[in-house]
């Protein structure tokens, strides 16, 4: 797949969203901020796969429909496996889950749908498995009828192993610290922590899209509530590390996650830095 | 297919009773100021009985089955139910489309969806002109239910308020209310639909509502509205046991893991609920005082301040609410009295009272019963009794097996010895205080399996004559009740462990069955009395038969080791996790001590099998996956750089060291090796990296 492409053909350059609720209905605010950065894509969770009691994967926390994107903006529908689901091959996942979204499109009244994205957290336990699957996404007769993209998300510590077969990876630069050390560094993220990785990038074989966070996570710790949110100094000076090592994840860049508490957190021009190609 | 009848849209949450945890920590909560029976739950179970009674079944119904009960209906020519339930059945495929939506693989179509509102209308109109027949609550609970999965909220307000609120007490109306309640919830009336989901119980509802409301700033928003809302409960009930999460999660992942209706609590907020309940009780305007200040002190209790919470909650029996607060007051009071009250015999007899009354109130009938007591009891016995005995191991033991929970096993396992014997003794004296009136009654006595226990744990600590002593009255015919009959029956202590293993085949199975296959003397005992002898007479031996007899010792305690085969001689059951446990001495040890003694021979063979044993794998692999099998030769680790997995070899091992011993002896003496040394895989492998 992405061997037969150029990069720019699969990833061109624009401004993007996730968007991860569990209805889809957006507020002034959030298609505003749509329209100012210029946003042309949504990867929208449509669902989560996660194991069921009888010891076969199963659709979960399935969104509902309340509202459309604004003209333009493509949506590209997301699909949230956890790890286990990968610990053996489900002969008809793939299928299963490119019908359903294709149902869900159909039902919905979605169109112009031309990507999926697949999101797990895989292991070097669960890396041939989930490949495999991928694989098997890619060449099930409905997506290569109705589709021309797959991704799916790269996290940093899949860096160091081969790259999966999709047409690019979605380089989630977050979640990079060990919650337990939330003390010594922010567990959402830290440069500190992205530098490990940070040599694996030039050489990752696979067109690579960069998420970066604006999201804020709140846990109790010892009975203090603890807030951890990013300083956008933080975000920015990440960026610019990895783009000086790897230039082309300038090219396509996703914030996680649209929410109007997202959108107010941090000022225009750091907005304006994140989507800086 | 399982399927359940959706009664409320809005009940579209659970409420979790417990965390989940790898381990059961008996932490259960224990403020629970209403039952817990669950309105979705009570009213399932009651129409199940409807239909178990109309299809005139003995059998315990689970759930509708349509295509029985309608064939049922037509053999008794029952028409009118008939069209009932052929309703009734298109109305759950309407649901099923709904639960498609949501977590099953077959999303509905556009087309799907638009024949769901058509079959809705269909059936709501259908049912609406039969709420004038005998089965008139069934129709009109049917029409509710379309209206609600149309949205037609306003019709069922005006519905039940003109019509269905005069029916008949029955279940049918009771799941109408329900609806309605809903109805008024999505209608923007959520104050009066919260009275009605707290009134009916329906907490899944309430949660649903109230998901971001339960801060102390919003429960004190709520009383000042209405002090004697009936949704108060609910909030503080669900505030207390957040708190009680928050202070558990407080460990080295904070609350990573907990429950999915987990409100972040912080210490400040705790304290604020706590000042405010008194302030409530102060007031005088709520109804239940007792439920404001059996929370304040449970607060108190949870996050320190102890002194206080054994004040408050002492205060708070004498106040009023309904009988379940009060009966969580007095819960709570015992479980608080229990970790601060002196030792002594009023708080014997105090616990006495509470556990005996706590034993009625646990065999209170399945239908009003919710589980509360018995988990005060579990959380009661194994957090605040067990530590409170600890200075009295006899009473502790007594409450564990009181409480029939499974620690007890775990717990006369792994106590000492000595306080076992006192345990036995005390079992078989009569009673002289409250307490032990209550626990010897409730205890069911078995002198046997404790005679064999504290038999075993002399076997445990080598003490041959002391086992002899509590092993030599139990017969043959006990072991052959135990689980691990057939291992005793097969395996043999004497067989060199590192040359043969002992495999249990389905053969041996089938046979045993077959043949019946029963021990004639006691195995324990056997052996028990043949390492006293052998033991006994090794300093009278020397050279070559004492290292023999050394030799014979190590093969023996590697048997009855807890890698052996012959593991059943000290334990009852194996697992792969399995260690030296407390109060055991390390067989394996004294097995590799035996054969170092052994390989001090001058005898070639006796040396080879010495140093064979003592490369045993068994001797040193360890379930300890943080550390690793340390003492191993080698270790297979991830290699990122090979990306596979590649051998460590750890030469300082003792492993090692016994493989290089019996290395060099081979080279020492070509073509001597035995044919179990020289084909032995593992140490083929040692070889290659060795020369």
């Amino acid at each position: 797949m992405a061997g037969c492409r150029q990069d720019k053909e699969v990833l061109p350059e624009g401004n993007a969203v996730y968007y991860w609720r569990t209805s889809l209905r957006l507020d002034s605010t959030e298609r505003a901020f749509l329209r100012q950065y210029h946003i042309n894509k949504v990867y929208c969770r449509y669902f989560d796969v996660v194991m069921g009691d009888d010891g076969k994967p199963r659709p979960n926390a399935t969104i509902t429909f309340s509202d459309t994107l604004p003209e333009g903006v493509e949506i590209i529908p997301t699909v949230y496996i956890t790890e286990d689901c990968m610990h053996e091959y489900h002969e008809d996942l793939a299928e299963k889950i490119v019908k359903r979204i294709a149902q869900m499109n159909e039902t919905n009244d979605i169109h112009g749908v031309r990507e999926i994205q697949i999101d797990c957290d895989y292991t070097s336990r669960s890396r041939k498995v989930y490949y495999d699957f991928l694989k098997a996404v890619a060449n099930h007769s409905l997506f290569t009828t109705h589709y021309s993209l797959l991704s799916t998300t790269i996290r940093l510590h899949q860096l160091s192993m081969p790259a999966p077969p999709v047409d690019y990876g979605v380089l989630m630069i977050y979640n990079t610290g060990d919650p337990r050390k939330f003390m010594e560094r922010n567990p959402i993220l830290d440069i500190r922590d992205v530098a490990p990785y940070v040599s694996r990038l030039s050489d990752y074989q696979l067109p690579l899209a960069a998420a970066y966070p604006v999201y804020r996570w709140i846990r109790n710790i010892h009975n203090v509530r603890v807030e951890h949110t990013v300083e956008a100094e933080e975000i920015l000076r990440v960026k610019r590390a990895v783009e000086k090592e790897r230039p082309d994840l300038s090219r396509s860049i996703i914030t996680y996650h649209l929410d109007q508490e997202n959108i107010n957190r941090y000022k225009p021009n750091t907005y304006e830095e994140i989507y800086h190609h | 297919m399982k399927r359940f009848i959706i009664i409320s849209l809005l009940a579209a949450a659970m409420l979790p009773m417990k965390a989940c945890l790898w381990l059961d920590n008996h932490n259960y909560y224990l403020f629970s100021a209403y039952n817990h029976l669950e309105f979705q739950e009570r009213v399932n179970k009651v129409c199940d009985n409807n239909w178990k009674a109309y299809l005139g079944s003995n059998e315990e119904y689970f759930w509708f089955r349509a295509d029985d009960v309608i064939k049922a209906a037509r053999e008794k020519g029952d028409a009118l139910m008939v069209s009932y339930l052929e309703n009734l059945k298109k109305y759950l495929d309407c649901v099923t489309i709904e639960q498609q939506k949501q977590n099953e693989w077959n999303y509905p179509s556009k087309e799907e969806i638009a024949q769901q509102q058509k079959d809705l209308q269909a059936i709501r109109n259908y049912a609406l002109g039969k709420t004038k027949t005998k089965l008139r609550s069934q129709h009109a609970l049917l029409y509710m239910r379309c209206n609600m999965m149309l949205g037609r909220h306003q019709e069922n307000i005006t519905y039940w308020e003109q019509t269905a609120k005069g029916f008949i007490d029955t279940v049918y109306r009771d799941m109408m209310e329900n609806i309605y309640a809903g109805a008024l919830y999505k209608s923007g009336r959520g104050a009066e639909a919260a009275e009605l989901f707290a009134e009916m119980g329906d907490c899944n509802s309430l949660m649903t509502q109230f998901y971001k409301k339960r801060s102390y700033q919003a429960i004190r928003q709520h009383y000042l509205e209405n002090p004697t809302s009936k949704v108060l409960p609910f909030l503080v009930q669900d505030f207390v046991n957040n708190a009680q999460e928050a202070i558990d999660g407080a460990g080295e992942e904070g609350a990573f893991g907990g429950k999915l209706f987990i409100r972040d609590l912080t210490k400040d907020e705790v304290w604020q609920m706590r000042n405010f309940c008194e302030i409530v009780v102060r007031e005088g305007k709520t109804d239940t005082p007792i439920l404001w200040k059996t929370a304040k002190a449970w607060l108190e209790y949870m996050y320190g301040d102890k002194k206080q919470a054994t004040k408050d909650i002492l205060a708070a029996t004498k106040l009023d609410g309904t009988v379940r607060m009060k009966e969580c007051a007095r819960a709570i009071l015992l479980y608080i009295t229990a970790d601060q009250a002196k030792d002594g015999e009023d708080f014997d007899n105090y616990l006495a009272d509470e556990l005996a009354w706590l034993d009625e109130k646990i065999k209170e009938p399945e239908g009003s019963n919710d589980g509360y007591f018995y988990r005060v009891k579990n959380r009661l016995t194994h957090q605040a009794l067990t530590k409170r005995y600890t200075n009295r191991p006899t009473i502790a033991v007594a409450i564990l097996k009181a409480s029939g929970t499974y620690l007890y096993d775990t717990y006369i396992d792994t106590m000492r010895v000595d306080g076992l014997e006192r345990y036995l003794m005390y079992t078989n004296t009569p009673a002289k205080t409250k307490l032990d009136k209550y626990l010897k009654a409730s205890i069911e006595k078995n002198d046997t399996i404790l005679e064999d226990l504290i038999g075993t744990k002399y076997m445990r600590l080598c003490q041959w004559d002391k086992a002899i002593k509590w092993l030599e009255h139990i017969p043959a015919k006990y072991y052959n009740g135990q689980g691990y009959q057939i291992y005793a029956y097969v395996r043999k202590t004497d067989v060199e462990p590192w040359v043969k293993r002992q495999w249990i085949t389905d053969e041996n199975f089938e046979y045993a069955r077959k043949y019946n296959w029963t021990l004639r003397e006691n195995p324990k005992l056997v052996f028990a009395k043949e390492m006293q002898m052998k033991e006994g007479t090794l300093h009278l031996l020397s050279g070559k038969a004492k290292q023999q007899s050394c030799y014979d010792l190590a093969v023996r305690y590697a048997q009855a080791s807890f890698t052996g085969d012959c593991w059943y001689l000290m334990r009852d059951a194996k697992s792969a996790n399995d260690s030296v446990r407390v109060n055991e001495t390390d067989l394996r040890a004294k097995a590799l001590n035996y054969l170092q003694e052994a390989a001090l021979t001058n005898d070639f063979t006796l040396k080879e099998k010495a140093l064979f044993g003592m490369a045993w794998s068994e001797l040193y692999r360890t379930s300890d996956f943080e550390t690793g099998n340390k003492d191993l030769w080698r270790e297979s680790v991830w290699s990122e750089q090979a990306g596979d997995w590649v051998w460590k070899v750890k030469r300082q091992s003792p492993q090692y060291r016994a493989f290089q011993g019996l290395a060099d002896l081979e080279k020492q003496n070509p073509n001597r090796t035995a044919q179990y040394v020289s084909r032995c895989d593992e140490f083929i492998q040692f070889k290659k990296q060795y020369h």
